[in-house]
């Protein structure tokens, strides 16, 4: 009996260090969008990104608080979360699978890809998201960037006088995930 | 048969400890009780100044304006004949909190050195239920008067405001604003007039938005206590469009001033006898 318990707490712990050895967590990424208007162009950015990737299960998750995002014009801001509704859905958030390989073992950048549901406003659809993985000394760093259409997630885009913010945005997402420790 | 329940356990917790991989992680807010936005679009509803700050490193500039008195008619083309009083304004937002700027009025070619400070921010929790902030400023008369030589000192006058304004829900908003004025120099062209140095009054201001870009707003400055002979409240009226890139607020005003010292000092016109002008402002924000 003594040796079954001793084996299930082996069990357990080498269980639990797989788990810390494959997690890699972010509190800091940066979420970046640029966006444009006829002969102007801003662009707004955060760096409260929250991620994290577990490579033994192939789990990606990633969120952002949308009323950390800064374009540099207060007045700008206020308006960009009257529009996201950030009161209401605070969160972009994504959650899904790495459905390509990544070797950790490797040093060089490797492309990756991504496939989950991606939410914002409300609205939760299923995505295909390239990017790029590279374990460094530093931990696991992470590139992505994706279009993503306003209309497909019901976000009406603002107007300013008589010219609205385009349809399309370009989102960047980078960050160093560090390993786990628990 | 103690094997067996000990392997049912051990698979229990690893089925867990899968199931723990695969779940999300909570998502928690990074700032959790966020001020109220929007309390007034602009630093100012039409001469008197809001709660409303500039975040750090944000710019405004204001180009003030108003005309002849209405009351003019038809052959002052309702006052825009008259020529127009103007200031031009820029703040700077040093802190989140704490902004300074300068302006020139045209009247008396009048530069103005001003801050405003915010004490307190109203919260979406209501845990702290209304704004206060603070405003000083510091106008220096520059105009050259033929008949005395002023020194720089008797040309200063000032202005001191605690602001306290609450927006009430998406629509209202509404302030109080104590004030206190001063002028180092004050000139008894008519003996009969009493004039004073110091000045107190409590202005009230207030914004009513019926669209998600357009909002009445109005002000009233009563003086208490002593006032100047011949002076009236000032009061406005006006609308307001926000574009998105620019704040407009179009009104009808009975003082000609946009520094709050010379409103409450200086207002001869009755807005209750129809005595008033038409002006706008334009506010832009950029960020440096």
């Amino acid at each position: 009996m003594k040796s079954t318990i001793k084996g299930i707490v082996c069990i357990l712990f080498l269980f639990s260090y797989t788990v810390s050895a494959q997690s890699y967590k972010t509190e800091s990424g940066e979420a970046i969008f640029h966006s444009k208007v006829p002969l102007h162009s801003f662009t707004g950015s955060s760096e409260h990104l929250i991620g994290l990737i577990n490579l033994d299960a192939k789990t990606v998750d990633f969120y952002l608080d949308l009323a950390t995002l800064d374009t540099g014009i207060g007045k700008r801001d206020r308006d960009m979360r009257e529009t996201l509704e950030t009161d209401k859905h605070p969160f972009a958030e994504f959650f899904g699978k790495l459905v390509s390989d990544f070797d950790p073992s490797i040093s060089k950048k490797q492309t990756v890809m991504v496939e989950g549901d991606f939410k914002i406003h409300g609205v939760k659809r299923n995505v295909r998201i390239d990017g790029t993985l590279q374990m460094t000394d530093q931990g696991l760093q992470l590139y992505a960037s994706w279009i993503l259409k306003l209309a497909d997630y019901n976000i009406k885009p603002p107007q300013i006088l008589f010219v609205k913010v385009d349809q399309e945005q370009e989102i960047e997402i980078k960050a160093i995930l560090t390993p786990t420790e628990n | 048969m103690h094997m067996i329940k000990a392997g049912i356990a051990t698979l229990g917790l690893l089925l867990a400890g899968t199931s723990l991989l695969q779940a999300q992680m909570k998502r928690e807010r990074v700032i959790q009780e966020r001020p109220v936005e929007d309390t007034f679009l602009a630093g100012s509803i039409t001469g008197m100044s809001t709660v409303e700050n500039l975040p750090k490193n944000n710019m405004t500039s204001v180009v003030m304006h108003n005309f002849g008195l209405v009351s003019g008619g038809i052959d002052s083309f309702y006052g825009l004949d008259e020529g127009a009083a103007v200031r031009l304004g820029i703040d700077y937002g040093i802190t989140d909190t704490f902004s300074m700027g300068i302006g020139r009025t045209s009247e008396e070619n009048t530069v103005d050195f001003r801050f405003k400070y915010n004490l307190l921010r109203q919260l979406s929790s209501d845990r702290i239920p209304v704004s206060v902030a603070l405003k000083g400023d510091l106008g220096i008369n520059t105009s050259e008067e033929p008949r005395f030589d002023f020194t720089f000192t008797e040309r200063l006058n000032y202005l001191g405001s605690v602001m306290v304004a609450r927006k009430f829900s998406d629509q209202f908003s509404l302030q109080l604003a104590p004030m206190v004025s001063h002028f180092n120099t004050v000139i008894q062209e008519d003996a009969n007039k009493d004039l004073k140095n110091t000045l107190y009054a409590v202005g009230i201001g207030g914004r009513l938005k019926v669209s998600k870009r357009n909002a009445f707003i109005f002000e009233y400055i009563p003086v208490v206590g002593d006032r100047n002979s011949g002076t009236r409240n000032h009061a406005s009226l006006g609308f307001e469009i926000d574009t998105g890139g620019h704040v407009f607020q179009m009104f009808f005003m009975s003082g000609q001033w946009f520094t709050e010292q010379h409103l409450i000092a200086r207002t001869n016109t009755d807005i209750s006898a129809l005595d008033f002008r038409f002006g706008f402002n334009i506010n832009r924000v950029f960020s440096l």
